[in-house]
């Protein structure tokens, strides 16, 4: 048995070369691998750091796995498993366990030669790895990384294949635990790129390109096609893995909490709506109200969490407290990043919330408040109809209570006024609002600008907060004193005054603001956006009045709206191009349901039909014009010029068959991108009208560097172009073969 | 014996069919018979990540899985479209060089080419397998009207019996360009044998798929009896004349015998140009041979005589090691088998046609009518059977070879 081939143009990669690409290959996968465990969150980055580390080693230098010791691969398996089961008993996640022994498998994998099946399992482990970052983060990285690690991994098995071919099965035989294969002791990484380069044909390459270009194509319109059902349920891999939200989230904050969230200038929130009419120029983000005080601590306390959070429920949709109104309803649709609460981000009341999948969910209407059972893994989309944006919060019930109060005298601290300071600081507080209002008691709106304003001329604003050292209430010892503070002290100190008053008062924390992205005409919400901000009880409209100590003054109902407020906050930045393409991944990938994929089908067919449509009306134009050209009246000076078109183009037709061929072959010739090389075909030509002549010795020169540009190595070859005007020269002065001539 | 060389063929067979889309569906439904497409383990795997995907994704909602579940199916279609591209415009052709002799290393030679533009073919293997057909011919076991199984059950056989073998093209088949598949087998019995090329296959280009594709390249030719060891002893013939006897064969001789056409590879030296001028084609000479003695051989069959196993290819084979040796040293005139007609044996075409005889002779059913026999006659060998499993050469009714 036995095979042969022509003698190829090209070269091909030997067994050993394909054995290093297929190792090269199967270590950038590794590496592409081991990139999703940096959005993953999982604490394994020294155990991700050495197999990053080890895998570039034997990358560059194949002969390192030879050095492993054999009892290493002995004790490998037992060693692996036992960590496994350790890490699973000692820390009590499933999910984070398996994600640490995939990457150990990886750091095997690659410290030791791989076979066959071991390439595989290579794939497999860095596929895992990837999915499960993908489905916990919804990163619009993991569509990149999945693209990447599909082409090396089509890559590696391409090659595996290609070795197989040539080796035969005979070579599949295992190797021997500290042996060093043949191909790994002459393995040279830069050697292996230039031999890269002299094997590929461009042509293939761009070939290669298009097909994996066309496999994205495919898979876009397979996710659009592959037929959906909304089963109701969620909670894959989220179940085995948890997270911490940031700190300033919670329902219990310290001073200087929200101020460290504003360092992180990371995307917290992005916002659609439906509607820009309804945009507010500096909307308010509201998560949680922490109406408790106590200690230089503001928490929510439980006696508000029992009456106002309802019972906890499962599904994807839940009532707000306002009720439909007339006219078309506007939607806000939130895309909340991982890691930021659990409480959910709300402009205020609304109608009703709807969750992309289902969740489980406390809601507390009056305080305009959704709380997730578990901080979300995942980024979590859900969609708001209707908001009240009127900055007020009504609460009817607790203005009946209050109501009850002056009646009936209840305990003051469940209506959000108790103030557990020393008679000092009372005494403090009272100053400060005496000196605020002027002494005179005026309704809780007027209080609040009058406070604020206080609070603006004796503190600057700053995230780095001068409270002075002393015994007692820290934020009281701030409020005495002209230091600067964030606005949580503000916040806080507008609490204190305000119950010192004697009107209801409480915390808001959320986002304040955001910008609003040119390129996909959506909210932006960063970290950095994080706020704290007052409420305050208004008796007189039974609602809560939202108060900023450092915001503009302006009330919510005068706010510009509209097109005005986007202009004002408007975003076309590089950043924002680059947050589009996030946004973009959310509404059409992560947030595509049967829904969705109705609409994208019926958006396909409209644009199907009338684009066939258009083109049929554009012939029937087109031929309706030609007619009526056809059918106007012919004179002399219009048959005159028709002749001339004709006769130009019947002149344009003969200089193409006439000079068209030698054009091409000159272009052919300039660009050598032909079948033939164009230079052994031109030299043939000249050959063969050579040999038409009549032999004679000084062609002989001549005829020899035709033959070496013919048929010769391209190293022989003169400058082809000087040759081909010399043949032209000793066609024109030859004489024809056969001819007699006359003396 | 001629050479067999079959035309280029190619996946589609030799007739290149109009593409359709309705056939390139229907295709789908009910394959052409014979073309496999096995999932390997990497295959398996693929498949079983795509089904573990797409249950996850329907469970989840996820779309992310969704995406991922989409990109498995699009590997899974590009790995068809570069199976197919990579098989496209490969076209082979089976070369038998004959003669074959049972027992004795025969070459079959796979020529290739790829009639692609710019792409090369990588990766291909061909199932090769040879088997002696019986008397129906064709019929038995073709593997162009076989099913699937039935092909892999022909194979396995085949390559159980050392009569078929997979040979991997391990170079590349670069476009425009040539190969060649070299495959070595011994026939392990004379007759009619038809040398396969059973399938072409392909993990090209990710190992997904063990694709396979059914054939109908083939070639047929006859195997001849295998050489027999034997021993001679010279016999005394009364009428054995000193200088030997000019006798009516071809020979080189210096006398003339006959005159015969022109054939490709005679020597210019015997035409006889006269005789070529006057008939106005090329004629040369034949000239009469010089011999000591001449024979001639009868081969007798009868089943009731050799039956049909062992001893019967011991005669086969001795009639036909015989009657190479005489011609070789120019003392074999005719040779015949049971009734027919004698062949006279003067040219190596005539041993050969001989030989191709002796490759489907069969054990005959009836004995022979008197008048079928050929009359007795100086140097007439014929054979009978010695002993349990032995054969001897009878000359003028003296023993004088065994076998």
């Amino acid at each position: 048995m036995g095979m042969s081939t022509t003698a190829a143009p090209r070269p091909q990669l030997t067994l050993d070369e394909l054995h290093h690409l297929k190792w090269v290959l199967g270590s950038l996968l590794t590496l592409v691998g081991l990139g999703a465990v940096f959005y993953l969150e999982v604490e394994a980055w020294t155990l991700t750091g050495v197999t990053a580390a080890c895998t570039i080693a034997t990358m560059l230098r194949p002969g390192l796995p030879a050095r492993v010791p054999g009892f290493v691969h002995t004790l490998a398996f037992p060693l692996i498993v036992g960590f496994f089961i350790a890490d699973v008993w000692r820390r009590g996640e499933v999910l984070p366990a398996i994600v640490r022994l995939d990457i150990l498998l990886l750091l095997y994998r690659n410290i030791t030669y791989r076979q066959r099946r071991d390439d595989l399992q290579l794939i497999v482990l860095g596929l895992f790895i990837i999915i499960v970052a993908g489905v916990l983060s919804v990163s619009p990285t993991f569509a990149v990384q999945l693209l990447v690690f599909a082409a090396c991994a089509l890559a590696l098995l391409l090659v595996v294949t290609l070795a197989d071919s040539l080796a035969g099965p005979a070579a599949r035989a295992p190797l021997a635990p500290g042996a060093m294969p043949a191909w790994a002791k002459r393995a040279d990484v830069a050697h292996l790129i230039g031999r890269l380069r002299a094997v590929l044909d461009w042509r293939v390459l761009v070939l290669g390109t298009v097909l994996f270009g066309g496999v994205v194509a495919v898979s876009a319109l397979l996710f659009l096609a592959i037929p959906r059902f909304q089963l109701e349920n969620s909670m894959f891999l989220e179940r085995f893995i948890a997270k911490k939200a940031k700190t300033g989230f919670s329902d219990s904050i310290r001073f200087g909490d929200v101020t460290e969230i504003q360092q992180d200038t990371s995307i917290a929130l992005s916002v659609d709506v439906s509607d820009h009419k309804h945009i507010p120029a500096s909307p308010y983000w509201r998560m949680i109200v922490l109406d408790s005080y106590e200690g230089g601590v503001f928490r929510m306390s439980s006696r508000l969490k029992q009456r106002e959070l309802m019972p906890e429920r499962s599904g994807t949709t839940a009532g707000g407290a306002v009720r439909p109104r007339r006219g078309e309803a506007v939607y806000w649709t939130f895309y909340l990043e991982s890691g930021v609460s659990r409480f959910l981000p709300l402009v205020g009341p609304f109608q009703t919330i709807s969750f992309h999948e289902a969740q489980h969910f406390r809601v507390a209407p009056r305080l305009a408040m959704v709380a997730l059972r578990e901080e979300p893994v995942t980024m979590t989309a859900y969609r708001v109809e209707d908001f009240d944006l009127s900055g007020t919060v009504p609460d009817l019930r607790f203005a009946e209570n209050w109501r009850a109060r002056t009646e009936g005298a209840p305990p003051r601290e469940e209506h959000q006024v108790a103030l557990p300071l020393t008679a000092a600081e009372h005494a403090v507080v009272e100053r400060a609002v005496a000196e605020a209002t002027g002494g005179a008691r005026p309704e809780a709106g007027e209080f609040a600008r009058l406070a604020g304003e206080w609070l603006r001329r004796q503190h600057a604003y700053s995230l780095a907060p001068q409270i002075p050292a002393g015994e007692g209430d820290a934020l009281v010892r701030w409020l005495a004193s002209r230091g600067s503070g964030h606005c949580e002290l503000f916040a806080g100190s507008l609490v204190l005054m305000a119950r010192e008053a004697g009107f209801p008062a409480r915390i808001v924390t959320g986002f304040r603001g955001g910008s609003w992205n040119g390129y996909s005409n959506n909210f932006t919400i960063r970290n950095s956006d994080a706020h704290a901000w007052t409420e305050i009880f208004d008796e007189r409209s039974g609602a809560w009045l939202r108060a900023d100590p450092l915001g503009s003054g302006a009330s919510a109902a005068d706010e510009v709206r509209g097109e005005a407020a986007v202009a004002s906050r408007l975003d076309r930045s590089w950043k924002a191009r680059l947050d589009s393409l996030r946004m973009l991944w959310y509404r059409r990938i992560v947030s595509f349901d049967q829904q969705a994929q109705a609409e994208a089908l019926q958006a396909v067919k409209d644009v199907a039909r009338s684009s066939g449509r258009e083109v049929r009306e554009r012939l029937e134009a087109v031929v309706a014009a030609i007619k009526g050209w056809l059918a106007a009246p012919w004179g002399w000076t219009r048959g005159l010029g028709v002749a001339g078109v004709v006769a130009l183009a019947g002149a344009a037709v003969w200089l193409l068959g006439r000079f068209g061929p030698g054009l091409w072959r000159r272009l052919a010739l300039r660009r050598g991108v032909r079948g033939e090389d164009p230079v052994r075909r031109e030299a043939g030509r000249w050959l063969g009208r050579l040999g038409q002549a009549e032999p004679a010795p000084e062609h002989a020169e001549v005829r020899a560097d035709l033959l070496r540009l013919r048929f010769g190595a391209r190293a022989s070859w003169a400058k082809p172009e000087a040759v081909f005007r010399r043949a032209r020269q000793t066609v024109r002065t030859a004489r024809p073969r056969g001819r007699v001539t006359r003396s | 014996m001629s050479s067999h060389e079959a035309e280029w063929e190619g996946p589609r067979g030799r007739a290149r069919r109009r593409f359709t889309w309705s056939g390139l569906l229907w295709s789908f439904i009910y394959p052409q018979r014979g073309n496999r497409i096995v999932p390997t383990v990497p295959g398996v795997i693929l498949i079983g990540l795509a089904f573990g995907i797409g249950t996850a994704a329907y469970n989840s909602s996820s779309n992310i899985l969704f995406i991922t579940l989409s990109l498995l199916l699009a590997c899974l279609i590009l790995s068809g479209v570069l199976s197919w591209l990579n098989l496209r415009g490969v076209q082979w052709r089976l070369v038998l060089a004959p003669p074959l002799r049972v027992g004795q290393v025969t070459t079959v030679v796979l020529e290739l080419r790829n009639q692609k533009r710019f792409l090369p073919t990588y990766g291909l293997w061909f199932e090769f397998s040879a088997r002696v057909m019986d008397d129906a011919g064709a019929a038995a076991g073709s593997t162009i009207s076989a099913s699937a199984a039935e092909m892999k059950r022909i194979f396995a056989k085949a390559a159980a019996d050392g009569q078929g073998e997979r040979i991997a093209l391990a170079q590349r088949l670069d476009p425009k360009g040539e190969g060649r598949v070299e495959w070595t087998f011994r026939p392990a019995r004379r007759g009619r044998v038809r040398v396969e090329l059973v399938a072409v296959g392909s993990l090209f280009p990710f190992g997904f798929l063990r694709k396979g594709l059914g054939t109908a390249t083939r070639a047929d030719a006859l195997v001849w009896p295998a050489p027999v060891e034997y021993r001679r002893q010279a016999v005394a013939t009364p009428r054995r004349r000193a200088g030997g006897e000019r006798v009516s064969r071809l020979g080189s001789s210096g006398d003339l015998l006959a005159l015969r056409g022109y054939a490709q590879g005679d020597s210019h030296r015997l035409i006889h140009w006269k005789a070529s001028a006057k008939t106005g084609k090329l004629l040369v000479r034949q000239f009469a041979a010089d011999s000591a003695q001449s024979h001639a051989l009868w081969l007798r069959t009868d089943a009731a005589m050799w039956g049909e196993g062992e001893r019967f290819e011991r005669l086969i084979g001795f009639a036909g090691t015989m009657a190479e040796d005489l011609f070789r040293t120019g003392r074999l005139m005719r040779v015949s088998i049971n009734g027919e007609p004698p062949l006279p044996v003067r040219r190596p075409r005539d041993l050969e046609i001989w030989l191709n005889r002796l490759a489907v002779a069969l054990p005959a059913r009836e004995a022979l009518e008197p008048e079928e026999r050929p009359p007795s006659m100086a140097g007439l060998i014929t054979f009978a059977p010695d002993g349990a499993s032995g054969v001897i050469a009878i000359m003028s009714g003296e023993v004088t070879a065994w076998a």
